[in-house]
């Protein structure tokens, strides 16, 4: 673990008094840049509004006014939108698009005293588990352990920059089908996605709107628990973000009584023996600190996740990229040739493959003749599988996984895979996103240096619960 | 390829079946998912991230819309669905703000309602939804440019749209259909006539093709439908006259050379691949809802004429006038409570309408008490039917208080028979040629004795009155 | 139903986008895979009522009270194709 101090502790000195805050974020943005050249965590760093945002966080601290995230540096991910500051969702078709506001957790962070740093490198619109579906044109982050395979995603650069950052920082980063908690085990960090609706989804960028959720990473439990404590709440620009409050999170809690459902099938062949290993000590310590283990078998989950959620997901965003088109904002064409040839012009020439082919796939399975079989069916089978879930939750507190059934893989190992196996890589992180559930990931351990995730899903709304259960495994 | 086949396999029997599409702008402040003002002037100065699909945005329903919608839905007989939803029709064109459009597939606002024309004819409505708007395409004033102009101020204004069956039978009752149609929305007070926007598809066939259903698309203004529906039956006539083939097509309706156009078939039909919004919840409507939405509907015209005529007994004629106008009717109905609703009707349907429209008022211009006061005097008979009319028009253009006036000037009618009596005398005396010629036979000489002595009392008498004591004195005479 | 070429075709030209002779075939073959995979969909257990959401979101909407809009300048700040106050878009017309 590269910081010394967490966040926490740093917002507790800023409070004090004494600390140089922008002379600490001058160093920052340095260290930044540094990291960058090498594992290029950053699609963009935010240099003039990270020090402009440290100017005023300075002099209000002076006058006293100090916030709960007072002098942190914030990354974003990239689908996120920051107000004049290039937003791209990693992909070549939003280059130069300068939202015109802030997305509501990012200002909700900056209310408290963050400050934007940058935005982090990702699968293009999300669509990935590796980071390397970055769009034409972008450079894929790398992993700050060994620079020659995956960050994971597509969250990639936000967990990149958690796990190498020498400075306080705290990462924004956004899941649709296990893009927190995947990157976050493959860098060693602490990754929380909260419930569906707990944070305002106003300034994402969509990638799939019913199972897109805004969550954090940090260094460690708390420090991620703190900044999804200050961007959640309901937000009227959201007509789905949840009116519930969320209970205070204390990763500090005793775990004594905790009910911990292993899940069966996450166990099986699939899943790396060594990784499987590491994640059941990391059970054992939950056990010592007085949780109870039970076995929950989760049978649907495991056989039809996947397609469940790919099918969704994909409707969804293939609607979502329609408005991409050269108008308004982002890559243009020159215009002249008519309307349906120039749409399809600037498309072709800034899509990258993936984002061609789940378009594809996505217009594929809500067309006439199909809909039924697949959209309308994957619908249906979602709400099984919630209420598989829910059956589970009657006789435990928290599910327990590996996050992933493996750890960072090398880019030519990613590369020798077909579409279907990166999607089959997600096997174990689909459930809890197809059904809204909060779920983090926590490091537990290393196979050969390289860390490994361990995944607790909660039942809805009950981050009190997923935070204490985290808690207990730092 | 003028079919034989075809009319009883779908169903239809009539010389020329139309249904229509109907798309209305929604009489509201602000957009129908974002809180832009509907009302925006110079170009692109209504418009926000949310109705510009900026990357980022979000939806979010206005309440007012959907009241709107709610309570044309009712008025149209409508079935409400209680879990509604929207969805987005994903389709590429220049004036979309995301290339898709929020409206409503699966489960729209209302369904299966119907609207009862004048002439009792009824039109059946499919369904009832609400949907968005797109940007305006403007074109350039150059011909040769190479690009098209968009305003997005009015991308995302609500529009409802009323799909009918296809149970028009020509253009005179499509034409029908459309006023009874807008007389509804301005009942219900949901549509600015003035600044609002209708516009039509409509689905034309005739029996001599088998029915071939021929839509035209984007028809503005209901003149123009009535329009484009006559020509299109006229061509379709024509066409199949001279033995060429009616194809299943889409043609467009150019209202400048008055003609519908083949349109550029495209070279592939978008399928809009309908899915469910994930950024807009589903509407439920309580029952408690929809009887306070029911309550706020306005009774229609029809109904309300039916209405006056079993409650208050009046004539069906004034009735029906009263309710197509609605201040009229409601005064009806105020001053029905404290006078003879039959005499009250007549009086306001016949002589205040035309008092008030000769002098261009209104009403609402016309104080209430005053009718009131008429009314009671006619009723009691204290005044004639002829001063009366003379006192309407002083209400009216003067405001003066009857009650006043008839006491200030001794209006009141002359009841006392020896009056009468009296004038008759007096007129008689003054007119023998006169009543040497009545006594002969001739009528008009009856008449102009019965004006005389009319005159002398001032229209204070009532007619039969001095016409009885007029033969009664010629007699004795 | 046949995954073939035309379906292929069918679908590009639906979501506007234009594939090379390899990517064709590319597609055609992950297509097959893909959706081979995701039907057994058709196998899973199914509710009778569709999970838009992960919960139910319902009855959310806002009142008809005007906003403050963009600027003219804002709303066109984002694009090179504008002229007078409009934006320009690609020709409808051939």
């Amino acid at each position: 673990m590269s910081v010394t101090n967490s966040v926490g502790d740093y917002v507790a000195q800023v409070r004090k008094g004494g600390v140089d805050i922008l002379e600490d974020c001058r160093h920052a943005l340095e260290s930044a840049r540094r990291i960058n050249t090498r594992h290029h965590f950053l699609n963009t760093i935010a240099d003039e509004r990270f020090i402009a945002e440290a100017r005023s966080v300075s002099d209000a601290a002076k006058k006293g006014r100090t916030g709960r995230l007072a002098g942190v540096a914030l990354s974003v991910k990239d689908c996120l939108c920051v107000k004049d500051v290039e937003t791209t969702a990693g992909s070549a078709i939003l280059r130069g698009y300068h939202p015109l506001f802030d997305a509501t957790a990012v200002e909700r962070a900056v209310k408290e005293g963050a400050m934007v740093i940058g935005k982090t490198a990702q699968d293009e619109f999300g669509f990935g588990g590796f980071s390397v579906n970055v769009g034409k044109g972008f450079e894929r982050p790398t992993n700050p352990i060994d620079a020659s395979r995956s960050c994971g995603g597509s969250s990639g650069g936000a967990a990149g920059l958690t796990r190498a950052a020498t400075f306080p920082h705290l990462a924004i980063a956004e899941s649709t089908g296990g893009s927190i908690v995947c990157p976050a085990a493959f860098c060693g960090v602490v990754g929380i996605c909260p419930t569906y609706g707990r944070v305002s989804r106003y300034g994402l960028i969509d990638y799939a709107n019913s199972l897109d959720k805004i969550g954090t990473m940090a260094t460690t439990v708390q420090d991620a628990a703190l900044l999804l404590e200050v961007i959640s709440g309901h937000d009227k620009n959201d007509s789905t973000s949840s009116p519930r409050t969320m209970e205070p999170l204390d990763a500090a809690a005793s775990i004594e009584g905790l009910r911990v459902g292993i899940i069966k099938e996450a166990f099986g062949q699939g899943v790396d023996a060594a990784v499987a290993h590491a994640v059941k000590e990391g059970a054992s310590q939950l056990e010592a600190s007085g949780a109870t283990l039970t076995n929950v078998s989760l049978p649907n989950v495991a056989k039809y996740g996947v397609a469940c959620y790919y099918i969704i997901a994909m409707c969804e965003a293939s609607t979502n990229l329609a408005k991409y088109c050269g108008m308004r904002y982002g890559a243009h064409g020159a215009l002249g040739p008519q309307f349906n040839d120039y749409f399809s012009q600037v498309r072709t020439q800034h899509f990258g493959d993936e984002a061609k082919r789940r378009l594809m796939l996505g217009t594929f399975a809500r067309m006439a003749g199909w809909r039924e079989a697949y959209y309308v069916r994957a619908l249906k089978v979602r709400a099984a599988l919630i209420e598989e879930y829910q059956r589970a939750f009657k006789n435990v507190d928290v599910l327990l996984s590996p996050t992933m059934p493996m750890v960072a893989p090398t880019f030519d190992e990613i590369a020798k895979l077909s579409p279907l196996q990166n999607y089959m890589a997600d096997i174990l992180t689909v459930g809890p996103n197809l059904a809204g559930l909060p779920h983090a990931s926590v490091p537990v351990g290393n196979v050969k240096n390289l860390p490994v995730g361990l995944q607790l899903i909660a039942n809805h709304f009950d981050e009190k619960t997923l935070i204490r259960a985290a808690g207990g495994l730092q | 390829m003028s079919s034989s086949t075809g009319s009883s396999s779908k169903g239809f029997t009539g010389p020329v079946v139309i249904g229509l599409e109907i798309h209305v702008q929604l009489d509201t402040k602000t957009k129908l998912f974002c809180g832009c003002t509907t009302k925006g002037k110079e170009p692109n100065t209504a418009t926000c991230p949310t109705c510009l699909g900026h990357p980022g945005s979000k939806p979010v329903l206005n309440a007012k819309a959907l009241e709107f919608a709610a309570m044309l839905a009712l008025a149209l007989n409508c079935t409400i669905n209680k879990d509604m939803r929207f969805s987005r029709k994903t389709y590429f064109y220049p004036d979309m703000g995301k290339n898709y459009q929020i409206t409503q597939y699966e489960s729209p606002l209302g369904e299966n309602g119907v609207l009862e024309l004048d002439d009792r004819t009824s039109v059946r409505i499919k369904r009832v939804h609400v949907e968005e708007d797109p940007a305006a395409l403007v074109r350039p004033t150059e011909a040769s440019a190479n690009y098209v102009m968009v305003d997005y101020n009015r991308s995302g204004i609500p529009l409802v749209e009323i799909v009918t069956e296809p149970d028009m039978t020509g253009a005179e009752q499509a034409r029908e259909f459309i006023k009874k149609l807008i007389h509804v929305l301005k009942y219900l007070k949901v549509f600015d006539e003035n600044e609002g926007i209708i516009k039509a598809d409509a689905n034309v066939s005739i029996k001599e093709t088998g029915y071939t259903r021929v839509e035209i698309k984007n028809i503005t203004g209901a003149k123009e439908i009535e329009r484009a529906l006559v020509y299109e039956i006229g061509r379709q006539h024509d066409a199949h006259k001279r033995k060429e083939t009616i194809v299943q097509e889409t043609r467009g309706w150019d209202a400048d050379v008055g003609v519908t156009r083949e349109q550029r078939r495209k070279e592939t039909e978008d399928d809009y691949g309908h899915i469910t919004d994930p950024d807009l919840p589903g509407i439920c409507f309580s029952d408690e809802r929809l009887e306070e939405l029911a309550a706020q509907v306005p009774e229609l015209g029809q109904q309300k004429q039916q209405r006056f005529v079993k409650e208050y007994g009046i004539d069906p004629v004034d009735a029906a006038t009263m309710a197509k106008e609605q201040e009229l009717g409601d005064l009806f109905e105020r001053v029905a409570q404290s006078v003879d609703p039959i005499l009250a009707a007549r009086w306001l349907r016949r002589e205040l309408r035309r008092v008030l429209t000769a002098s261009g008022k209104k009403v609402a211009d016309v104080e209430e008490t005053h009718v009131l006061e008429l009314l009671q005097l006619l009723e009691k008979k204290t005044i004639t039917d002829r001063i009366g009319q003379r006192l309407i028009e002083r209400l009216v253009q003067e405001g003066i208080s009857p009650a006043k006036v008839v006491k200030d000037e001794g209006l009141a009618q002359v009841t006392d028979e020896a009056a009468v009596r009296d004038v008759v005398k007096k007129i008689i005396e003054a007119n023998p040629d006169v009543v040497k010629q009545v006594k002969a036979g001739e009528e008009k000489a009856f008449n102009f004795l019965i004006g005389q002595a009319m005159r002398q009392l001032k229209g204070r008498a009532p007619p039969a009155l001095i016409n009885k004591t007029l033969k009664e004195a010629l007699e004795v005479r | 139903m046949t995954v073939d070429e035309a379906l292929i075709d069918a679908v590009a030209a639906n979501a506007r986008i234009t594939l090379t002779e390899k990517e064709r075939i590319k597609f055609l073959q992950d297509f097959k895979d893909i959706l081979d995979a995701f039907s057994t969909i058709a196998d899973a257990p199914a509710a009778e009522n569709p999970a838009i959401h992960p919960e139910p979101v319902r009855d959310v909407v806002r009142q008809d009270t005007p906003t403050p809009c963009l600027s003219q300048d804002d709303a066109l700040r984002n694009t090179q194709h504008k002229k007078g106050g409009y934006f320009k878009g690609p020709k409808v017309a051939r």
